[in-house]
């Protein structure tokens, strides 16, 4: 079967001013469906510009992106723009919620967004096992970081995506709700077979995952 | 989420939602104004009472731009045409005190009479003297005018000799010949009122002058009501246009200037959305639905605006008409505001949509 994600030779380049600083320089990665893998790696070492490309963020600068049968190769900025919106949900380390919005309409917003209407059935699912269901009608402020990392997963994850990227998802959190949050990706990864992405820099984060990369100065070192 | 953020932000909200609704009151009382001042000459023009009204060539059917007068013998002419009952020649005078309420009427009370059907006199009487003055009650209520007051006019001080009901032809009337003496116009008139034996010889009468005095302004008091629009003066025209471009450009600007600062404070807002899988036109929606929303409270709020300052301008001058708001100029004004906000937020609106998403979310 044809993994979920595939990169050959991935090079990124971030043009500042006139100087060319390169953030990949050669990524080849492959993840089955239903994997949970860890990426770890030194501050700077392009661990959330790989993330971002294969969120359809942005665009490689060379090299092929194969993700759940679409080539990046192919697809303009509208393109990726639609694959994100129907396959990926993410998950920041500063959670990313938008402060205006209560956890519920945070969670709802990207039900509309997708366009694909509120589906009640899966909204009580996840908020039930993300155990955010009686903190729907607080904002963001009035929310613990974990409450609000666990509202975002859910936001991430409301529309079954196929893929959750999750960049240092942990790095904001004390070492209880660190816990929490891993065993909810945990269980996410287990019960519905989601595969699953995440940048960290703790050695036990890491450890709940099924596979862990290296990256250093833009290259997996050891997968 | 619209609803949302516009609550979020409640002095730019409020600031936004008042520059619309200064926007819509002032298009709205500029109008009102000057169609109540059109309306209101043409209904005191009407109630003349006379069915051709006769004025030489080149004369605007707004008295005060009227062109030089001619001699009074013209009107013995039009009395002999065949069913005309009487022909009323009035000399108009105007001067600053009479900016605003139009022209000072020189008529002579007899023909006068016999073409309107007569003042109605609430107190006093007609002319004595040659510096006699008739107000309207209007006029009187405003000025604080009595029989036996002083009103200087015309750099002369006239004798208010009695007041009359409103509503024919103007609101002050001194005697023809004070009036062609005062401004060395001897033997003049400036227009020629006619009153027919009975309204249905109208056309034949009008059609009788015409013959008479080619080239002159010769209209029924029908077409003579529907020329008294602004659309037949440039001038009021280009005014209004100019007003109303005015304000709408105030609406216009602060839209622009809040919706671009807000997409400024709401950088990383963007980029979340769009890491949520937001298109282009999702942003642009939002932004234009946000600026949509100020647009529609401000114009509500712009119609009472509209309301309460009809209701005191009324109120504060006594002889000025302002007309209330027509369904036709609500729209319009409604349309223009919503417009002005919809082009105002359009390039922030541009700019959010094509924000980077990974700048977006960097930002702090
Ligand atoms: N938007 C950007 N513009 C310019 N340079 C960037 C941008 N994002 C990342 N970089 C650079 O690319 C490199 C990799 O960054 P990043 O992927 O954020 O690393 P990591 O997440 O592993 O810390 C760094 O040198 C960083 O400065
Ligand atoms: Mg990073």
């Amino acid at each position: 079967m044809e993994p979920i994600i595939r990169t050959e030779d991935l090079k990124k380049l971030y043009r500042i001013g006139k100087l060319d600083v390169p953030a990949l320089r050669g990524v080849n990665l492959i993840v089955e469906e239903g994997e949970f893998l860890a990426i770890v790696g030194p501050s700077g070492c392009g661990k959330s510009t790989l993330l971002h490309i294969l969120g359809g963020l942005t665009g490689p600068t060379s090299g092929r992106v194969l993700v759940d049968g679409n080539d990046f190769r192919a697809m303009n900025d509208a393109d990726r723009t639609r694959f994100r919106r129907h396959k990926i949900g993410f998950v920041f380390q500063r959670f990313n919620l938008l402060p205006t919005l209560t956890a519920r309409d945070n969670i709802e917003l990207a039900q509309s967004i997708q366009g694909n209407g509120f589906n009640p059935r899966r909204f009580a699912q996840v908020t039930e096992m993300l155990g955010i269901a009686a903190k729907l009608n607080h904002r963001p402020y009035a929310l613990s970081g974990g409450e609000q990392q666990r509202v975002a997963i859910a936001r991430a994850v409301i529309c079954e995506p196929k893929i959750l990227l999750a960049d240092e998802p942990t790095g904001n959190l004390d070492t209880e709700n660190s816990q929490l949050v891993l065993n909810m990706l945990r269980t996410l990864n287990r019960s519905f077979r989601q595969t699953i992405l995440m940048i960290t820099h703790n050695p036990e984060a890491a450890a709940v995952a099924d596979r862990i990369i290296r990256m250093r100065d833009g290259r997996v070192v050891s997968a | 989420m619209i609803v949302v953020n516009v609550l979020h932000r409640p002095i730019r909200t409020v600031v936004s939602v008042l520059a619309v609704a200064i926007e819509v009151t002032m298009v709205l009382i500029v109008v009102g104004l000057t169609t109540g001042l059109l309306n209101d000459a043409a209904r005191r023009t009407q109630g003349i009472g006379a069915d051709v009204v006769v004025q030489p060539s080149g004369a605007s059917f707004m008295f005060s731009l009227s062109s030089a007068p001619v001699p009074v013998k013209v009107g013995d002419r039009l009395a002999e045409i065949p069913h005309v009952l009487a022909v009323a020649p009035v000399l108009f005078q105007s001067d600053l005190s009479t900016h605003g309420i139009g022209v000072i009427f020189g008529i002579d009370m007899a023909s006068w009479n016999r073409v309107s059907g007569g003042f109605v006199y609430l107190s006093g009487e007609s002319f004595r003297g040659p510096m006699d003055v008739l107000v309207d009650d209007w006029y009187a209520k405003a000025n604080h005018l009595k029989v036996g007051s002083t009103l200087s006019l015309l750099s002369q001080n006239f004798h208010v000799c009695g007041i009359v009901e409103h509503g024919k032809g103007s609101r002050l009337f001194i005697p023809l010949s004070t009036a062609q003496e005062l401004s060395s116009s001897h033997d003049k008139a400036s227009i020629f009122f006619v009153k027919c034996t009975d309204p249905g010889y109208t056309d034949d009468v009008e059609a009788a002058i015409q013959r008479l005095l080619p080239g002159w302004e010769i209209h029924s008091m029908q077409q003579f009501m529907s020329m008294m629009t602004s659309n037949n003066l440039p001038a009021l025209d280009t005014f209004i246009d100019a007003m109303i471009g005015l304000a709408v450009s105030i609406g216009f600007l602060v839209i622009f200037l809040s919706m671009y600062t807000t997409i400024t404070e709401r950088t990383r807002e963007i980029g979340i959305l769009k890491s949520l899988g937001a298109s282009k036109g999702y942003i642009l929606g939002i932004i234009l639905k946000e600026a949509s929303l100020l647009g529609a409270v401000g114009i509500i709020a712009g119609y009472i605006g509209a309301a309460l300052v009809r209701k005191v301008l009324v109120g504060s001058f006594p002889t000025l008409y302002v007309e209330s708001m027509s369904a036709g100029w609500a729209a319009k004004a409604a349309i223009l505001a919503l417009l002005g906000a919809l082009i105002g937020a359009f390039y922030p609106a541009l700019r959010a949509a094509r924000l980077d998403p990974v700048d977006a979310l960097a930002y702090e």
